[in-house]
């Protein structure tokens, strides 16, 4: 029953340093952005999470992981809410825990002639984007192409666009 | 092993599951049904008629037939919104002790957790008829905006039908669940599950077999009755014009309306107009009329419009609660019965850029992911692999699930459910603010301490107000209770540190305790809870 012996162990030192600051008893850094202690916390919970020892425990230990893990939630909380707050500080294109959405499939490659892709209402749009990306302006193009997707919100061209634009922004520094 | 139940008791229809070694096996009805309506009668002949059969006395006997309770339960009778759904019901309801909702029927008064726990013996008594064992646990699943009073009163259900709720899941996280156990992605989704009463959409991260609600939203007052409503209101108004009277007082009339505009709903989710009678319409004169209607599906989706920009304003606000553009969901799944309406698909398409997953079955999804908890607390699914959201669709032959007795084939897997606090909780601190302890999405099980102190000299009693919302007033929030500590010691004021601590259980519910620093003496109180079940009733 090493688990057991493991959890109780890991439950009575989060217990008596519960005023520990949040990243501590998290064990990230103080400035951990968002992936971080959202791993750190799915690697707790997955050895910790009191359902998972509802079988194996008294119910006083199964009280005393409960409220270690109780406190661990609250910590991430807190490390969240600041990781958030720290995020909304950057464009948010470049914000933390935003994977990359993966290219569908057989998408066009923005050179592709627009006008058969896209209703003409929304070819309006596309073309002021096509004007801020020959400026370097990677935001408002997005915001053209989101702008583009919203009336015709059908076309597959224009959201492989999007996308295309949106990984060029990740990689610009 | 001891086998549990996973149920989704919903306002409209209940569902009930059980993981089994072949996968998971629905609880069904007398006819072979899955689904359930969430009815309950008392005919006037006697007794008490569960389900669908209770369903046939609506027209006969509106005043004893009950409906809905969902919407009643743990509610405080007061409160704006359940007065207005008050006035879309035909039985009676009158105010009981603690300001909670009573049902009065023929001589009976019962609260609601009665009533609902009729739903949950019903379908005890069908899964054990069907498994041919006694079942005590069940996990019961509630909307994510559920309140602490409401879980308190489902909880009570439970255990009047003779179950012990072993977890109360949010509907959306067990729809992931049944999504996402055994696929072993990464991937985040938004589950949208609009169903017969409520609305809630759920953002949640599947780490392997991690499951992190990001955020989470909904209106607890928004369903497919309302769309029913909005559409019987039409063909009142229609019955008005053409056969010159006003149905609207007749609560028999008034029901037939709703079946009607209910089945012309469904028809136009498939079809692009709607035309028929409604016949056996009683006439004032004494004779029996039939009203006619024609509808298109763009006449019902201009009427039920508002309906659908509430729940896209509220998805939109939950992207951002989670801080993620639409573009990094890689699935919607859509749950509860109103997301076949083609314009709430459309809909959430333009919202996220793709369309929402609809091949799995909107009715039944949140009961098997309830079934796949349920069997990982009492311990019995040691290992799964694949329990994918197709199965609730097609059979359930194949076994994605190993059971306790047998060797698990990989690694130990048990679900981790990661689910979060539905709304901001806070105590009433000096010149009518409200002090945030809690906040909302937090994750749970959580617990959270903050020292206070007294505001006058030799204060020896201090009330704890705990409310719910957002607010920075606590007045404008929803109060939830007061925590009453007593015999302090006589200091000056400033001096006296009181420790009060807020923990949320895993099941959503509040307690709250305070102790005073100093002396370490724990004054451990019970948060009186306005709208809650008392056990008895005057």
């Amino acid at each position: 029953m090493n688990a057991r012996l493991d959890v109780l162990m890991w439950a009575q030192r989060i217990n008596g340093n519960k005023k520990l600051p949040p990243h501590q008893l998290l064990a990230v850094p103080a400035n951990a952005d968002m992936e971080t202690a959202q791993a750190a916390f799915h690697k707790i919970a997955r050895m910790a999470h009191p359902d998972l020892h509802r079988n194996g425990l008294t119910a006083a230990e199964l009280e005393l992981v409960t409220s270690a893990y109780a406190t661990i939630a609250n910590a991430y909380q807190s490390c969240r809410n600041q990781a958030m707050a720290t995020a909304r500080m950057k464009p948010i294109d470049k914000a933390p825990g935003v994977p990359a959405p993966a290219t569908p499939s057989g998408a066009a490659p923005i050179q592709a002639g627009p006008q058969s892709a896209m209703s003409s209402r929304a070819l309006v749009y596309y073309r002021k984007a096509e004007l801020c990306l020959k400026r370097g302006d990677l935001r408002g193009a997005m915001l053209q192409l989101k702008m583009a997707i919203g009336t015709d919100p059908s076309s597959t061209f224009l959201r492989a666009a999007l996308i295309e634009v949106e990984s060029e922004a990740r990689k610009a520094p | 092993m001891a086998i549990a139940l996973g149920i989704d008791l919903g306002t409209t229809n209940s569902c009930a599951a059980v993981a089994t070694p072949t996968g998971v096996e629905f609880v069904l009805g007398s006819r072979a049904e899955r689904i359930h309506p969430s009815v309950v009668a008392f005919p006037a002949s006697g007794g008490v008629v569960v389900g669908a059969d209770a369903k046939r006395y609506r027209l006969t006997e509106p005043g004893n037939v009950i409906h809905s309770a969902k919407r009643f339960i743990g509610q405080n009778i007061r409160a704006p919104l359940v007065q207005l759904a008050l006035t879309g019901i035909r039985y009676k309801v009158v105010e009981g002790p603690n300001q909670q909702p009573i049902v009065a029927v023929r001589d009976r008064r019962m609260t609601m957790p009665e009533i609902s726990s009729h739903v949950l013996q019903y379908l005890k008594r069908c899964a054990e008829r069907q498994l041919g064992t006694a079942i005590a646990d069940a996990v019961v699943t509630v909307p994510a905006n559920f309140t602490d009073a409401q879980r308190t009163a489902t909880k009570e259900a439970g255990r009047l039908a003779g179950l012990n709720v072993t977890r109360l899941i949010n509907e959306p996280t067990a729809a992931a669940l049944a999504y996402g156990f055994g696929r072993n992605k990464d991937q985040l989704i938004t589950v949208f599950d609009f169903g017969g009463g409520t609305f809630d959409v759920s953002i949640l991260k599947i780490d392997g077999e991690v499951f992190e609600v990001l955020a989470s939203d909904g209106d607890f007052f928004l369903g497919g009755d309302d769309l029913d409503r909005a559409l019987a209101e039409v063909l009142a108004a229609e019955c008005t014009r053409v056969l010159h009277f006003d149905p609207r007082p007749n609560a028999v009339l008034m029901m037939k309306l709703m079946m009607g505009a209910e089945a012309i709903k469904c028809h136009l989710s498939d079809n692009d107009a709607a035309e028929g009678e409604i016949d056996g319409i009683d006439l004032p004169n004494g004779q029996v009329g039939s009203l006619s209607f024609s509808l298109t599906r763009l006449q019902f989706e201009e009427l039920i419009n508002g309906y659908i920009n509430r729940t896209i304003e509220v998805t939109r606000q939950v992207l951002a609660q989670a801080n993620l553009p639409a573009s990094a969901i890689s699935d919607i799944l859509c749950v509860g019965g109103s997301t076949r309406i083609p314009a709430v698909r459309q809909r959430l398409a333009e919202v996220f850029l793709r369309q929402p997953n609809v091949s799995i079955n909107p009715d039944e999804v949140v009961a098997q992911g309830a079934a796949i908890q349920a069997g990982s607390l009492s311990g019995s699914i040691t290992a799964g692999t694949g329990m994918g959201a197709r199965d609730a669709v097609l059979t359930d032959a194949h076994s994605p699930l190993i059971y306790g007795g047998g060797k698990p084939q990989t690694a130990l897997v048990r679900p981790v459910l990661l689910d979060v606090n539905p709304s901001t909780l806070a105590i009433q601190t000096t010149g009518g603010f409200a002090e945030k302890l809690l906040d909302k999405n937090a994750p749970i099980p959580i617990e959270r301490s903050r020292v206070f102190t007294t505001a006058r000299d030799n204060q020896t009693r201090v009330e704890i107000d705990c409310c719910r919302g957002e607010s920075r007033r606590y007045a404008e929030n929803e109060p939830l209770g007061k925590l009453v500590l007593e015999e302090l010691p006589a200091k000056p004021r400033g001096d006296l540190k009181i420790e009060v601590s807020f923990r949320v259980d895993a099941d959503g519910i509040l307690h709250v305790a305070a102790s005073d620093v100093d002396s370490g003496q724990k004054q451990e109180a019970v948060l009186h809870v306005i709208g809650a079940p008392t056990g008895d009733i005057a």
